[in-house]
């Protein structure tokens, strides 16, 4: 059976703040973002994706390469090769720089999977100037919010060219949409006429009403 | 048109073109449903027409679909609901066992926490007007299937549902309730406190629909009681018969078990009081049982069985 993305419409835009109703923005899965504990699949690839980097070396580092992988192959399986040929592929920039310990390249390594084999447009396209906090660490009111990661984000002239058309952003997990709405920012400032779209393998659903826009991530075991 | 077709769209078409949108497929689904003379088998049969179809694709006008999407929210509302999920056919997170349903359903609504439903589920049914002992022996299994780590799953119907669900919930357990009435809507009004208290801690899914539910008399929405039952087997790994008739809705639950390939348990206790089912359900492949040890024993075989 084939699977479908499913479309951030107006029926969950709500739970995700800084989505807009001009934005086409694309996920695959969804979780329930709980504190303390959690059932089910999808939360457990997205606790293994988010295997902080000093677990690398551990037992447990393989459960984070197998999650790479299989996020890699169901984002390859529902866009399908023909539309991925039809895009730029950007993988969003981590919350750290390269040169940081922390600096984890999950999302470009999907990128990878995604297109393996494939005559595909992959590039990191933005990149980033500082090291920020992971979103899901910091309290609440004290998240970057959309104009941050703007101000932090940069176009790398170096891949700048050809012009894309058509740019997908690639990212795992959508909470409130923060660092889409910072991305796109960036890229339509330098693109003007790109057509953008986002892509995410699961979108974080709250669990009660008074949590919106808190947006909890699953526990790191 | 076939699945082919389907898929070839599928191929070529832009991925943003062919993603579901969850507002159009509710409208979608909800317009279907107010079509005359439709029902769950019908609506089945449409899908198995047209292979691969989302609920717009058949339902293919858009604007009507969206119209009736707003109705639906906007009836919803009024009921106090604000946030609820909706499972789709072919979009992430739909169960697949859900297919294994003779009419399986294409969109679920649901309010709480949707994970539950992949913690092992067992179903525990049974007539709404049970004896002290049923209502006991409701209570006890529901209590040792928390104990074993396992998620009770019921109806929220009166009598055996209800003992199942609060048993679940007082020994500190986990419960699902699948109901056949709209996400909204409780049957009977007593439970509305138990049901309100399960689409917030836990979870509650309906395939009802609102607009048609709406639409029509108590006398025809009494049919999506046994449907309901239909799903709930198909999302569990087994269903248990604490106490029923040879007239009670429960025994379409029985029957979907077996068609399903699904453990059905009917408690001792059912047998030797002049019942017809008891024997019948045996003869087809159920399994008869003195207490829960009988249970976890062949739960647990087959949980080994899954992992071999």
């Amino acid at each position: 059976m084939t699977l479908k993305l499913t479309k951030v419409d107006d029926l969950i835009r709500h739970e995700h703040a800084w989505v807009g109703p001009e934005d086409k923005c694309f996920f695959l899965r969804e979780y329930t973002a709980r504190a303390g504990y959690a059932h089910g699949e999808t939360n457990d690839i997205i606790s293994n994706l988010k295997k902080k980097m000093d677990r690398r070396g551990k037992p447990e580092w393989r459960w984070k390469e197998w999650a790479i992988d299989r996020v890699g192959r169901e984002l390859r399986g529902v866009i399908g090769d023909k539309a991925m040929r039809t895009v730029t592929i950007v993988p969003m920039p981590p919350s750290k720089c390269k040169t940081d310990p922390e600096y984890d390249d999950r999302v470009l390594q999907i990128a990878r999977i995604m297109t393996a084999g494939l005559s595909c447009d992959v590039r990191e396209l933005v990149l980033q100037r500082e090291s920020m906090p992971a979103a899901h660490e910091c309290e609440e009111g004290q998240r970057p919010k959309p104009a941050d990661y703007f101000a932090n984000f940069y176009v790398d002239e170096d891949v700048a060219t050809p012009v894309p058309t058509r740019i997908l952003v690639v990212d795992d997990v959508l909470t409130a949409g923060a660092h889409f709405a910072g991305i796109k920012r960036r890229l339509l400032e330098r693109f003007p006429e790109v057509i953008l779209f986002g892509c995410f393998f699961a979108r974080r659903v709250l669990p009660k009403a008074e949590d919106d826009f808190r947006g909890f991530v699953p526990d790191q075991n | 048109m076939t699945e082919d077709l389907f898929s070839q769209a599928a191929a070529s078409a832009d991925f943003a073109e062919r993603a579901v949108s969850p507002m159009r497929e509710l409208g979608a689904y909800e317009a279907l449903w107010a079509e005359q003379g439709m029902s769950v088998k019908r609506l089945a049969e449409l899908f198995r027409e047209n292979p691969g179809a989302l609920p717009s694709d058949i339902f293919a006008d858009n604007t009507k679909a969206l119209t009736m999407a707003s109705t639906v929210l906007a009836m919803l509302r009024e009921k106090g609901i604000c946030r609820f999920g909706l499972r789709i056919h072919r979009a992430g997170e739909y169960p697949r066992r859900l297919r294994d349903a003779k009419n399986p359903v294409e969109l679920l609504y649901f309010q709480g926490e949707w994970e539950l439903v992949e913690t092992p589920c067992v179903a525990v049914v049974g007539t709404r007007d049970p004896s002290d002992e049923g209502r006991r022996r409701a209570r006890r299994l529901a209590q040792s299937l928390v104990k074993d780590g396992r998620t009770v799953v019921s109806g929220l119907a009166q009598g055996i549902d209800t003992e199942a669900h609060t048993a679940a919930l007082e020994a500190g357990g986990r419960t699902i309730a699948v109901t056949g009435t709209p996400i909204g809507d409780c049957y009977p009004p007593e439970n509305r406190a138990l049901q309100n208290r399960l689409a917030r801690d836990f979870l509650v899914i309906s395939q009802v629909p609102v607009y048609r539910y709406a639409q029509q008399t108590p006398q025809y929405n009494r049919l999506f009681f046994p449907e309901r039952n239909v799903t709930m087997s198909a999302l569990t790994s087994a269903t248990i018969i604490v106490e029923a008739g040879d007239t009670s809705g429960t025994l379409i639950q029985a029957r979907a078990a077996l068609e399903q390939g699904r453990k059905l348990f009917v408690l001792d206790s059912c047998f030797g009081r002049g019942l017809k089912w008891p024997e019948k359900y045996l003869e087809r492949g159920a399994v008869r049982v003195r207490d829960y040890e009988d249970i976890r024993g062949a739960l647990a075989s087959d949980a080994e069985a899954d992992e071999s």
